[in-house]
C-alpha cells in the first residue's frame, strides 16, 4: 500500500518558485494498477519521482509498505529503490553495452546478490515477456518494443513492491505499446504487484484500474475503470 | 565565421571551464618547456661563447696548444715575426673558491702592457691604466684585481684577503683593486680576476708556461697569410686561429646532452597536443546534435571544420601564451642545473641568467597553435562529416564505436619502419637523427594502435574487475573500449610520459650497470685522492706531484698510481688522457680488453697507447691504427694497441704510461691518486690521516672504492635529472587528460547514471564506476608505456647512445621503474578521477533521467 500525505515539492528555479506538486492525500492500495493522466507541467513526474524515491518531498510524507521514504539519506533511498522498486521508462534505459540478460540482473548485482542465483530467473523473466533466444543480444540488436520488454523483466527481477512506469509506451507504435502495455497488466497482476503509470495516452490509461488525473499539482479527478480488484 | 566562433565556440569552452582551462595548461606547459629548453642550451653555450668572445677582445688570430700550453719562450718568436705587430701571452684557470662551495673564480694571467692593445680593463676604485708601472703588483704573486661582482658577492674590498685552491693548495690573495664589469670581466658571468702573468704562473704552478698568445696585425697585413707564417715558424702543433672559430668542438660534444634536453621537452608538448585533441575530439561528440542544427541552418561543411580548428587554435593561443611567462619560470628555475651538469661532464660554464629571444617565443607559439591546429584535423574532419538530420536524433550514448582501419594500418607500417630507421647514419656528430626518428615512430605506431590494444584488453579486464569490484567493475571494463578512439588518448599520453621516464631510466641504469663492472674491474684501487672535485673530471684541480710522495709514506699504503687526466683536442674530439702507471694499474686492475693487447714496456716507448672502445668507435680505430696528436713537443704520431672498455669521458679516452706523458707533455700533475692499501683494514685509518693532515689545505676528497662507484652513479644520475624531471612533467600532463576524458564521458553518460542511480546504485557505486575506469585507464597506459618504454630503452642505449656517447652498453631493462611506474600510473589515474567520479556521483537523479 501507498500512502501520500500533504506531499508538498517546491522546486527553486532562480528567484521564482514552483509549486510542482501539492497533494493533500492519495492512498493506492497493494495490487492496484495505478494510471496517473495530466498535461504537461501537471506534476505527475514530480509524482512518480517522489515515489520512485528519486526525489523527495518539499513537506509531507510517502509511505510505500509501511516504510517512510519523505526523510531517507541518500544510501537509504538507493538500497529502497534497488530492493523495493522496479521501474519502467520512456527511452527504455538500457546499459548499451550490456546483453539483456545481463540489463536484467543490474539491480540484483548492484545489490550484491549472487550472479548464479540471478541468471536462470532471469533467463526465465525474458521468456515470459517473450524474449526467448534473445537474452544474449545487445540493445543495439533489439527493436524498440523488444528492448521495452528488457526494462520489464529487469523491473521485475528483485519482486518489488511497486512497479513505477514513466510513459512506457511513448516511444513505441501504437501496436507495440499495447502489447507492452498488456504484459505490465498480465504479468503485475499474477504477481500482485502495485503499479504507478504515468501517461497521457487515455487509451494507455484504461488499462489501469484505477486513474487519477492532475492538474498544477492537485488531483482533479479519480476514478475506478473497473471494480477494486479483491 | 568570427560570429560564429563568438556565438557558439567560446560559449562552449567557457561552459565547461575545467576542461578548457586543463587543456589550455596542457598547452601551456608545453610550450613552456620547449621554449624554455631552448632558452637554456642557448643561454649555457651563449655563456660559454661569450667567455670565449670577450676574452679574444680585439686579436685578429690566437696561438694555442690545448690545456698543456707551451713554453713562454714562443711569444718572442711571434713577436718577431713579419705581419705581427702585437703579441701577448697568458694564460687562465679556473680555481674553485675556498670557502664557497662550488663557485668558482676565473683567473687570468695577462701582461698588462702588452695586454691593454687587446682588452681594455677599467678600474672600479683605481685606475689601472699604468698598473704595468705599479711595482707592489707586479713584484708579488699573490695580487689580484677581482671582478666587482666578486668581490661584493664576498663582501672584499682592496687589501683583503681570500682563498683560491691552487695546485700547491689553498692559497690566499690579496684583492689589489676592483675592476668594472666591463669587457673581459663580463666573461664567465663576471666571476673574473686578472693578476701579473708572472705572478699567475707562479701562484699556479705553471712556471714560464703560456696557453695562448692574442696576434694584432700590423697595418694592411693579410689574416691568413699570417696565420701561414705563424704556422710555418711555430709547427703544427700549435692551434691557430681566428677566435670566433674557437669553442667548435665544445660545442659538438655537448651537442648530444641538449639534444636529450630537447627531445624531453618535445615529448611535453606532444603531450599538451594530445590534450588538445582530446578536447575537440570530446566537444564535437557532445555537440553532434549542435553542428547537425548548424547543418540544418545551412551551415557548409567547411565551415564546421574551419569552427573546430579555430577553437582548437583559439585554445593552443591561450596556452601558447600562458607558456611564455611559465617558459620563463621554468628556465630560470632549471638553468643552473643545467649549467652544472655540463660543468661536471663536459667544459666549465657559468649560465645563470637566460633570456628569451623573440624568434624563440615566436616558434614557441606558433608550435602551439600550429600543434593545436594538427590536433584539431581529425575531430574537425569527423565533426563535419555530421548529417544535417541528427539534430532530431535523440539517443541515449551509444554502444561500442565501429574501429577505423585506416590508422592501424599506419601504425603497422611505422612500427615496420623502426628497424631501417634505426640504420640511417647519423649526418653530423652526435647527431643521431635515425634513434630518434625510429623512437618517434614507436611513439606514433603504439598511440594510433592504441584503440585496437584497448578493445583487446576490455575483453580481459571484465571478469577480475566484476569479480573484485563487482557490477561497477564490468562497466567500466566495457566503458573503457567503449570509445576507444577517445580513451585511447589519455592513455597514449600516458603511455608516453611512462615509455620516456622507462626509456631514460633504461638507458641511465644501463649506463650505470656497465661503470659498475667497469669500477669493479678496471679501477680497483682502494683509496681516491682528488682535490675540489669528488671525481676527477674538468672541474679537478690537478695537484703537483710531490704531494703524493708525502702519502707514500703513509702507514698502510702499498702503491699509488698517479694519475693525470688532461683534456686534450684529438681529431675533432675533446678526449681526455689518461696517464698512469702501467705497472701499478696492468698488476692491479684487469681492463676489459676489447681489441688487440695491452702493450709491453717496449711497445708503450715506440709509440702504442691504450684507446677507449668509444674512441675507436667514434674515429674507426682499431689495434694497429695510428693517429696524430699535438703535444707541446711537436705532433707525433701513436699506435692503439688495444682498446678497452672505459668510462671516463663519452668523448673518447687516451690511457699513456705516466711517464711518456710528462716527457711529451711536459706536465706533471696529478688529478687523481689510487692508493692500494697493504690491507682493507688500513681504509679508515689511511682515510682520516690523509684528511687530517691534508684535507683542508688541498680541498682533498678522499673517496672509497664505493663512494667512487656512487658518486659516478650520482654524475649519471644528475646529467639527466632535467630530462627526468621533463617526463615527470609528461606524466602529469597526461593526468589531466584523464580528468578532461572522464569529464566528458560524465556528460555523455548522465542518463545513463540516472537509470544506474534509479535502479538502486548507491553514490558510492557510481564513484567505484568512474574509478576503476581511471584505473583502467592508468593500467592500460602504465603496460603500454613499459612495453614500449622496453623498446625506446634498447633503441636509446643501442642506437642514440651509441651514436652519442661511442659506448655501448648491455641492454639492462628496469623492471622495478617500469613496475612502480604502472602502479604510479594506475594510482595517480585514480586519484585524477576522483573529482569526475564525485560529479557523477553528486549528480541529481531525476536531473540526470531527463538529460539529453
Amino acid at each position: 500500500m501507498i500512502t501520500v500525505d500533504k506531499a508538498v515539492r517546491i522546486y527553486r528555479r532562480g528567484k521564482t518558485e514552483v509549486r510542482a506538486l501539492n497533494l493533500e492525500s492519495l492512498v493506492v492500495p497493494k495490487g492496484q494498477f495505478l494510471s496517473v493522466m495530466g498535461a504537461s507541467g501537471s506534476g505527475k513526474s514530480t509524482l512518480l519521482n517522489l515515489l520512485g524515491a528519486l526525489d523527495v518531498p518539499t513537506s509531507g510524507t510517502i509511505t510505500i509498505e509501511g516504510r517512510e521514504i519523505s526523510r531517507l539519506p541518500d544510501d537509504e533511498l538507493s538500497r529502497f529503490r534497488r530492493d523495493r522498486l522496479g521501474f519502467i521508462f520512456q527511452f527504455f534505459n538500457l546499459l548499451p553495452t550490456l546483453t539483456a540478460v545481463e540489463n536484467v540482473i543490474l539491480p540484483a548485482l548492484l545489490s550484491g546478490r549472487a550472479r548464479g542465483e540471478m541468471v536462470p530467473k532471469a533467463h526465465a523473466l525474458l521468456e515470459q515477456v517473450g524474449l526467448k533466444g534473445r537474452d544474449h543480444h545487445r540493445p543495439d540488436e533489439l527493436s524498440g518494443g523488444e528492448m521495452q520488454r528488457v526494462a520489464v523483466a529487469r523491473a521485475l527481477l528483485t519482486e518489488p513492491a511497486l512497479l513505477l512506469a514513466d510513459e512506457p509506451t511513448g516511444n513505441l507504435d501504437s501496436r507495440t505499446g499495447a502489447e507492452v502495455l498488456k504484459l505490465i497488466r498480465e504479468a503485475t497482476r499474477a504477481r500482485n504487484l502495485t503499479v504507478v503509470m504515468v501517461t497521457h495516452d487515455p487509451k494507455a490509461a484504461e488499462v489501469g484500474d484505477r486513474i487519477v488525473r492532475l492538474a498544477d499539482g492537485s488531483v482533479v479527478g479519480d476514478e475506478q475503470t473497473r471494480p477494486q480488484a479483491a | 565565421m568570427l560570429q560564429l566562433l563568438r556565438l557558439v565556440s567560446i560559449r562552449h569552452l567557457s561552459l565547461s571551464p575545467l576542461r578548457t582551462a586543463l587543456t589550455v595548461l596542457g598547452v601551456a606547459v608545453g610550450v613552456a618547456t620547449l621554449i624554455g629548453i631552448a632558452a637554456i642550451n642557448r643561454a649555457v653555450m651563449g655563456a660559454f661563447r661569450s667567455t670565449i668572445d670577450t676574452i679574444a677582445g680585439k686579436a685578429d688570430l690566437s696561438v694555442s696548444a690545448g690545456a698543456a700550453g707551451f713554453d713562454e719562450a714562443l711569444l718572442d718568436k711571434v713577436r718577431g715575426l713579419p705581419g705581427v705587430a702585437h703579441a701577448a701571452g697568458s694564460i687562465s684557470l679556473i680555481a674553485p673558491v675556498k670557502g664557497s662551495p662550488g663557485e668558482r673564480l676565473y683567473v687570468m694571467g695577462v701582461d698588462l702592457l702588452d695586454d691593454g692593445f687587446f682588452r681594455n680593463y677599467e678600474g672600479a676604485d683605481r685606475d689601472v691604466g699604468h698598473m704595468s708601472d705599479d711595482l707592489e703588483f707586479l713584484n708579488s704573486t699573490d695580487r689580484m684585481l677581482v671582478s666587482e661582482g666578486f668581490a661584493h658577492a664576498h663582501g672584499l674590498k682592496a687589501g683583503d684577503v681570500f682563498a683560491l685552491l691552487t695546485p700547491e693548495g689553498t692559497r690566499d690573495f690579496v684583492v689589489h683593486g676592483l675592476l668594472k664589469e666591463t669587457g673581459p670581466i663580463k666573461a664567465f658571468g663576471g666571476l673574473v680576476g686578472v693578476m701579473y702573468i708572472g705572478s699567475a704562473q707562479v701562484a699556479f704552478g705553471r712556471e714560464h708556461v703560456l696557453e695562448r698568445i692574442d696576434v694584432g696585425l700590423g697595418p694592411g697585413a693579410d689574416a691568413d697569410a699570417v696565420k701561414k707564417t705563424l704556422r710555418d715558424a711555430l709547427g703544427p702543433q700549435y692551434e691557430i686561429a681566428r677566435p670566433d672559430r674557437r669553442g667548435q668542438s665544445v660545442e659538438t660534444m655537448v651537442r648530444s646532452f641538449q639534444l636529450g634536453l630537447n627531445l624531453g621537452s618535445s615529448v611535453a608538448l606532444l603531450v599538451g597536443v594530445f590534450l588538445v585533441y582530446n578536447t575537440v575530439a570530446i566537444g564535437v561528440v557532445q555537440r553532434r546534435r549542435e553542428i547537425g542544427v548548424l547543418r540544418a541552418l545551412g551551415a557548409t561543411r567547411r565551415r564546421i571544420r574551419a569552427l573546430f580548428a579555430l577553437e582548437a587554435m583559439v585554445l593552443g593561443a591561450l596556452g601558447s601564451l600562458l607558456g611564455i611567462p611559465l617558459g620563463t619560470l621554468l628556465a630560470k628555475v632549471t638553468i643552473s642545473a643545467v649549467s652544472d651538469s655540463i660543468s661536471s661532464i663536459y667544459v666549465q660554464v657559468n649560465a645563470k641568467s637566460v633570456t628569451f629571444t623573440p624568434t624563440e617565443m615566436i616558434v614557441g607559439v606558433a608550435l602551439g597553435i600550429g600543434g593545436s591546429l594538427f590536433a584539431a584535423l581529425r575531430p574537425a574532419f569527423v565533426a563535419s562529416k555530421v548529417q544535417p538530420v541528427e539534430a532530431l536524433r535523440r539517443d541515449m550514448a551509444s554502444g561500442a564505436a565501429e574501429l577505423n582501419s585506416f590508422p592501424t594500418a599506419v601504425a603497422v607500417v611505422l612500427l615496420l619502419l623502426v628497424y631501417p630507421a634505426t640504420k640511417i647514419p647519423a649526418p653530423i656528430e652526435n647527431f643521431p637523427v635515425g634513434g630518434y626518428l625510429a623512437m618517434f615512430f614507436i611513439l606514433m605506431g603504439t598511440t594510433l594502435l592504441s584503440p585496437l590494444v584497448l578493445r583487446a584488453l576490455q575483453k580481459l579486464y571484465q571478469r577480475p574487475s566484476e569479480l573484485v569490484l563487482g557490477v561497477p567493475g564490468r562497466l567500466a571494463a566495457d566503458n573503457f573500449a567503449r570509445a576507444p578512439a577517445r580513451t585511447a588518448v589519455p592513455v597514449s599520453a600516458l603511455a608516453i610520459g611512462v615509455a620516456m621516464t622507462v626509456c631514460i631510466a633504461g638507458f641511465v641504469g644501463s649506463f650505470q650497470k656497465s661503470s659498475e663492472k667497469w669500477i669493479d674491474q678496471s679501477v680497483p684501487a682502494d683509496l681516491f685522492v682528488t682535490s675540489s672535485s669528488k671525481v676527477a673530471g674538468v672541474q679537478n684541480v690537478p695537484l703537483k706531484a710531490e704531494f703524493g710522495d708525502a702519502l707514500e709514506k703513509i702507514e698502510g699504503v702499498g702503491a699509488i698510481d698517479r694519475l693525470r687526466i688532461f683534456q686534450h683536442d684529438l681529431m675533432g674530439l675533446r678526449i681526455f688522457i689518461v696517464s698512469l702507471n702501467p705497472e701499478v694499474y696492468n698488476v692491479r686492475g684487469k681492463p676489459d680488453v676489447r681489441e688487440g693487447r695491452l702493450p709491453t714496456p717496449q711497445m708503450r716507448e715506440a709509440g702504442y697507447v691504450t684507446i677507449s672502445e668509444n674512441l675507436g668507435r667514434r674515429r674507426n680505430l682499431h689495434p694497429e691504427s695510428t693517429f696524430q696528436m699535438d703535444t707541446p713537443t711537436g705532433v707525433r704520431t701513436y699506435k692503439v694497441a688495444a682498446i678497452i672498455t672505459d668510462y671516463t669521458s663519452d668523448q673518447g679516452t687516451v690511457f699513456m704510461d705516466r711517464r711518456i706523458f710528462i716527457e711529451q707533455f711536459r706536465d706533471d700533475r696529478v688529478d687523481n691518486f689510487e692508493i692500494y692499501l697493504t690491507d682493507p683494514r688500513y681504509l679508515e685509518p689511511v682515510r682520516r690521516e690523509i684528511t687530517e693532515r691534508f684535507g683542508t689545505q688541498y680541498d682533498l676528497y678522499v673517496l672509497s672504492n664505493q663512494q667512487l662507484r656512487e658518486e659516478a652513479f650520482a654524475l649519471i644520475d644528475n646529467a639527466f635529472s632535467v630530462t627526468y624531471a621533463m617526463e615527470f612533467l609528461a606524466v602529469v600532463l597526461a593526468l589531466l587528460g584523464v580528468i578532461n576524458t572522464l569529464l566528458a564521458a560524465v556528460l555523455d553518460r548522465t542518463r545513463e547514471i540516472g537509470l544506474l542511480r534509479a535502479i538502486g546504485a548507491a553514490r558510492r557505486h557510481i564513484i567505484r564506476l568512474f574509478t576503476t575506469e581511471a584505473m583502467l585507464i592508468g593500467l592500460t597506459g602504465g603496460v603500454i608505456g613499459s612495453f614500449s618504454g622496453y623498446v625506446l630503452g634498447y633503441i636509446v642505449t643501442k642506437v642514440v647512445g651509441v651514436e652519442a656517447t661511442g659506448w655501448d652498453f648491455s641492454y639492462i631493462f628496469p623492471y622495478r621503474l617500469a613496475l612502480q611506474m604502472m602502479v604510479a600510473a594506475t594510482v595517480c589515474a585514480v586519484i585524477a578521477g576522483l573529482y569526475p567520479a564525485r560529479r557523477a556521483s553528486k549528480l541529481d537523479v531525476v536531473e540526470a533521467l531527463a538529460y539529453e
